[in-house]
């Protein structure tokens, strides 16, 4: 562990292959198995096998799967797998209907993260840091998971098992997250704590307010680095809901985020800071998601 | 940038060419474009790699050590020992000094049977890719027995304390006794007492440790390496027992070193693997390895209690002063010294008394850091002067107006000042460029915070300071500077080509600068302590100068008038009561030729030499001369979540005088950015000896997108001993920035936190104290 530096070339001790479609890269998973790992924009997968948390045989690149990058409009919103994170922050239908999920994208670290990190890798790497993820799960998203045979839709709710951990099944790829569209009345935003700006969170969270005049008719809540997995909020919502969106409501709601989430102390953060600045950010995360909410046009 | 204007600073009447203006420096283009190799760009035929085995644990007995499967590994060309070690120990002290002798405080070079910090290395390798060596290191068996450490000052100063240097882990302890502090505090109407503690930090620079070494055909070991102190070769020399000229040390342009690469750091290990294998061997650190293979900056304890007369006079200054050095000596008790030095800052005060020590522990050794403890004594008197303004009710400017030091007057060992004291013209032109602070909003308060410091610049008088520098002029008319200045980035080589440039009339950008070479180049000491401008320019100076003088005694004989009526100017050479009676340099320097008049110099420039000060007062003379100046800062404070934004950052300083603007400004724009994260995220956290931040995802230096614009105002009072009244600006830059930071924070937020780094944590929890408290 000492010696397994983050900044050290790795040795190539795996073979390197790159499918150009997404039954190429389906045939190579199946005849490498479990020693085989995907590589989208590696910026979590090198990092890991530098410390060696990994050691793959055979590392899968999906950069010329054609089919797995860019962002397509319809009932839903698809997003694939391998767009970058950059590319998000700046899709015209993201900016318009997602601000929670845009405003996360922007949250990155550095540029260079954004413009080589994928929202695939960002999900399946399952970090409770994640920043794409708490507001993915506000939204509403699902993931496609497809393998040679089948291709299945997990709301995303379903997706995170553990730290680093999906229900992703070997053999299968995250083609895609969809994104059903916002119901008129929506507000979101995403707000992240972090020690410097180029870091990861201490705390995040994203929020997503539907209002119908002065009643919130449905909400949701999920934080990032508090827990285990990216969590959702469930009981603070259930305050919510039905209510009048007020400031004293949105105050409670965030005492009871404070409550029900689960953070750990860690070189990043103390427990008791988690809990606090939770509390503040679900409040003004709220606030600013009710704001919008009112200001019309479904964001 | 601004400057006084004339009238109001007696700025003398100097007409300079070249020094002063704000230059692109004569390095800039090749970094800028990629094309500057880096020490670690240098590669051999038939190079082996290095990797250095490091201990896992902290404090240790080694039981066993086995390194036969290493050896065997197909590939690895040495693995050392102790076993394979003929003398053991390096050197630690600074090194080319000449007027004190070395500390006998050396240290192991590979452990022979106690590891006394985590990452003490066991055993080097060299092999012939990257990959072996690091395969080899994990062939190599250790057996490490825990034994029992001490991992922090108060433990360690305990009598039943695990003994990790010497016999009380006293590693070094002064005193300053000047007028009576007794008296002092009772002449007081209002005495304040704080405690500030600083963190251990990380010099971070870009760049990490590496080198290259090969034996050439004369047996000289030579190392081409990222250093700010090729004088260094010395060292390797006796750790080796080899006579000096034996090993020669070359530097490359450095990518940062910030102290950090003034001790013997890959250099030794390089030499000793290829005197072992006879082939070249490179040794580059990762980062991590930077982590766990160089000193850090020293954590201070400091105490202050102040005595104040009611109108803010201060009559007496008692300070107590622990500083944390790690299982080794290395620079601390230097390092001690500065901190002592400085311990009231820059003010006036009658009564001082001052204990500080040093104490080993089994933490991280320490060394060389930017400001050498002089910014750790800045940390604690600045903050402890806005306290006391508080307790006061006086303007913390105002407060600080009353004290401060003047010109000719002594400082805590009773010297007495001789160059410009302008901290006060600091201090208000940092204030006014702050301007209004705005109004809080919300959770946001504003805050405005400032800090006004004293730094020493060169090396204490006792070192017996000297640089050499030669200067020569082709036969072309083109100019080589010599110096064994290294060049870590702030542009050394640049200033000595524009110093050499302004006396001949040529170019800065025509002059060519061969430097950092411990055989070639005449040795001119470390960029540190803010002297390698003083020192190295001014030796670069003197043999410019008689080199100008020989040139235009003869160009006086050519004109027929005398030579002091000749000048140099853009590559020609003029009469100034006639110019245009006019000869071309190149024209002036082929008759120079032809005549055999010599057109070079080999100068030496010393520093004032003194002895150590009184052991029982601290009375006497430190420092050859001092650099004033002061911060500002202001700050927004969210007082829910204890972020801190620095929207405004400005520093101050009389430099005495720029060689290169732009240089100047960068010292101070970097210096700045380093406090700030000094003040705010950085920290190196240990612990019991474990380091639990060793890469650069949990130590947190800022990146551009937390730093705010930082301004520079330089005022130049040509009183300093540098080359044209220059001052030291390296360190100085640096020193206030993170208390002025701390003294906005608290200014924003009514309350203070006494311990740094200030992260939002502390802070919160501080506004929370305080509003509990009413
Ligand atoms: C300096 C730095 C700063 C960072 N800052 C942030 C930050 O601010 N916020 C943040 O959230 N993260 C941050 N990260 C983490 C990382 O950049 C993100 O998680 C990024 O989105 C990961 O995407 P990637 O394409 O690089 O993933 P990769 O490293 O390529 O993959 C990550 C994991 O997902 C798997 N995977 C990738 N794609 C698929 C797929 N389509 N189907 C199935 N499995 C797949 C891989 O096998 C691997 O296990 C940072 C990382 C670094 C190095």
């Amino acid at each position: 562990m000492f010696m397994n530096t983050n900044t050290r070339l790795v040795s190539p001790e795996f073979d390197y292959l790159q499918p150009k479609t997404l039954a190429e890269a389906f045939t190579m998973l199946a005849d490498h198995g479990g020693s085989a790992k995907l590589l989208a924009g590696g910026t979590d997968l090198l990092v890991q096998m530098k410390m060696e948390r990994q050691q793959p045989s055979h590392v899968i690149s999906l950069s010329r799967v054609k089919e797995l990058a860019g962002i397509t409009e319809g009932d839903v919103l698809t997003i694939g797998a391998t767009t970058s994170i950059r590319d998000v922050s700046r899709s015209g239908p993201v900016i318009a209907g997602y601000t929670a999920l845009q405003e996360a994208c922007n949250a990155y670290s550095t540029v260079s993260v954004m413009l080589m990190g994928t929202i695939g890798g960002n999900i399946c790497n399952a970090s409770p840091a994640a920043d794409t993820a708490p507001a993915l799960l506000v939204h509403d998203a699902s993931a496609v998971l497809r393998s040679g045979k089948a291709t299945r839709t997990v709301p995303l709710r379903d997706f995170f098992t553990g730290p680093g951990k999906t229900v992703i099944q070997p053999g299968e790829i995250l083609t895609a997250v969809e994104l059903p569209k916002p119901a008129k009345g929506t507000g979101s935003a995403f707000l992240k704590i972090s020690r410097v700006v180029a870091d990861i969170s201490q705390v995040c969270v994203a929020v997503v307010l539907v209002r119908d005049g002065d009643t919130i008719t449905d909400c949701r809540i999920a934080l990032g680095s508090v827990g285990p997995t990216p969590m959702r909020m469930k009981q603070a919502v259930g305050a919510l809901i039905g209510k009048r969106g007020t400031p004293e409501a949105f105050a409670a709601a965030a005492d009871i985020v404070a409550k029900d989430i689960t953070p750990i102390t860690d070189v990043r953060a103390t427990e008791k800071y988690r809990r606090h600045v939770s509390r503040i950010i679900a409040r003004d995360a709220l606030l600013t998601a009710w704001q919008r909410a009112a200001e019309g046009a479904a964001k | 940038m601004n400057k006084l204007d004339s009238a109001a600073t007696g700025e003398h009447n100097v007409n300079f060419r070249q020094i002063g203006k704000a230059r692109t420096r004569t390095d800039s283009p090749g970094k800028v474009f990629g094309k500057t190799p880096y020490a670690g760009d240098y590669v051999m035929p038939d190079m082996l790699h290095a990797r250095v085995l490091r201990a896992k644990v902290p404090s240790a007995r080694m039981t066993r050590l086995d390194v036969s499967k290493a050896r065997a590994l197909p590939g690895v060309a040495a693995v050392l020992t102790f076993k394979d070690l003929k003398i053991g120990t390096v050197a630690t002290d600074i090194p080319g000094q000449t007027g004190f002798k070395r500390r006998a405080t050396d240290q192991q070079i590979l452990v022979d049977e106690l590891v006394r910090y985590q990452g003490e290395p066991i055993a080097i390798v060299a092999a012939e890719t990257v990959e072996i060596a690091q395969h080899a290191l994990s062939l190599i068996e250790v057996d490490l027995e825990p034994v029992p450490g001490v991992y922090n000052v108060f433990d360690a100063q305990k009598p039943d304390a695990p003994k990790v240097f010497g016999t009380d882990n006293l590693v070094a302890s002064y005193k300053v006794r000047k007028g009576d502090v007794e008296v002092g505090f009772a002449a007081a109407d209002v005495i304040v007492e704080n405690t500030f503690t600083t963190q251990y930090i990380e010099h971070a620079f870009l760049e990490p440790e590496v080198g290259l070494g090969w034996e050439d055909e004369q047996g000289v070991i030579n190392i081409r390496s990222s250093t700010q102190a090729v004088e260094t070769f010395r060292y390797i020399a006796d750790a080796m027992g080899l006579p000096h000229s034996k090993v020669r040390i070359r530097g490359a342009l450095v990518g940062g070193g910030f102290g950090g690469k003034c001790d013997v750091t890959v250099e030794l290990y390089i030499a000793l693997l290829t005197k072992a294998t006879g082939r070249p061997v490179r040794l580059g650190y990762s980062r991590e390895d930077s982590f766990y293979g160089h000193g850090k900056r020293h954590p201070f304890i400091i105490n202050h209690k102040t005595g104040f007369t009611r109108d803010g006079k201060i009559t007496a200054s008692k300070i107590d002063i622990t500083s944390e050095s790690g299982p080794y000596a290395f620079m601390s008790p230097y390092v001690l010294m500065y901190a002592t030095e400085a311990g009231p800052g820059p003010y006036l005060v009658d009564h001082v008394h001052i204990d500080s020590r040093s104490i080993a522990t089994n933490n991280m050794y320490t060394s060389a850091f930017r400001g050498f403890g002089a910014t750790q004594a800045c940390i604690a008197y600045e903050q402890q002067m806005d306290e006391a303004a508080k307790v006061l009710g006086i303007d913390r400017i105002e407060l600080r107006r009353r004290n401060l030091l003047k010109t000719g007057d002594a400082i805590a060992t009773g010297f007495k000042v001789q160059s410009a004291v302008w901290t006060e013209e600091c201090m208000d032109r940092a204030m006014a460029a702050l301007g209004e602070k705005p109004k809080d909003k919300g959770a946001i308060r504003y805050g405005h915070g400032l800090a006004a410091y004293q730094q020493g610049y060169g090396r204490m008088i006792w070192l017996h300071d000297t640089a050499e520098g030669w200067v020569g002029v082709e036969m072309d008319g083109t100019v080589l500077v010599r110096s064994g200045m290294t060049d870590i980035g702030a542009g050394q080589t640049s200033s000595l080509a524009q110093i050499a440039g302004e006396l001949l009339g040529i170019d800065m950008m025509d002059i060519t600068v061969y430097n950092s070479d411990s055989s070639t180049t005449p040795l001119a000491g470390t960029s540190s302590a803010s002297r390698g401008l003083y020192m190295s320019g001014n030796a670069v100076r003197l043999a410019a100068e008689a080199v100008r003088d020989r040139l235009a005694a003869r160009a006086a004989k050519h004109f027929g008038s005398t030579a002091d009526d000749v000048d140099f100017a853009n590559a020609q050479v003029f009469l100034k009561s006639d110019p245009r009676q006019t000869m071309p340099f190149k024209e002036l320097v082929a008759v120079c030729a032809s005549e055999g008049i010599h057109r070079a110099e080999l100068a030496i420039f010393r520093a004032p030499f003194g002895d150590w000060i009184d052991p029982e007062t601290g009375q006497g003379q430190v420092h050859p001369d001092y650099t004033y100046g002061a911060h500002a800062v202001q700050v927004a404070v969210d007082t829910e979540t204890g972020e801190v934004t620095i929207l405004k950052s400005i520093g101050a300083h009389d430099i005495g005088q720029a060689v290169n603007m732009a240089a100047v400004e960068g010292q101070i724009e970097g210096g700045v950015a380093q406090g700030h994260g000094y003040a705010l995220s950085e920290e190196l956290i240990y612990k019991d000896g474990y380091l639990v931040t060793p890469s650069l995802s949990e130590y947190l230096c800022p990146t551009s997108m937390d730093s705010p614009r930082i301004e520079c105002i330089v005022l130049e009072s040509r009183s300093g001993l540098g080359p044209f009244g220059a001052k030291g600006i390296g360190e100085p830059g640096h020193t206030p920035a993170a208390p002025a930071v701390a003294n906005a924070v608290a200014d924003a937020i009514g309350t203070r936190v006494f311990d740094f780094p200030l992260t939002p944590e502390k802070i919160a929890n501080a506004v929370r104290k305080a509003r509990k408290a009413g």
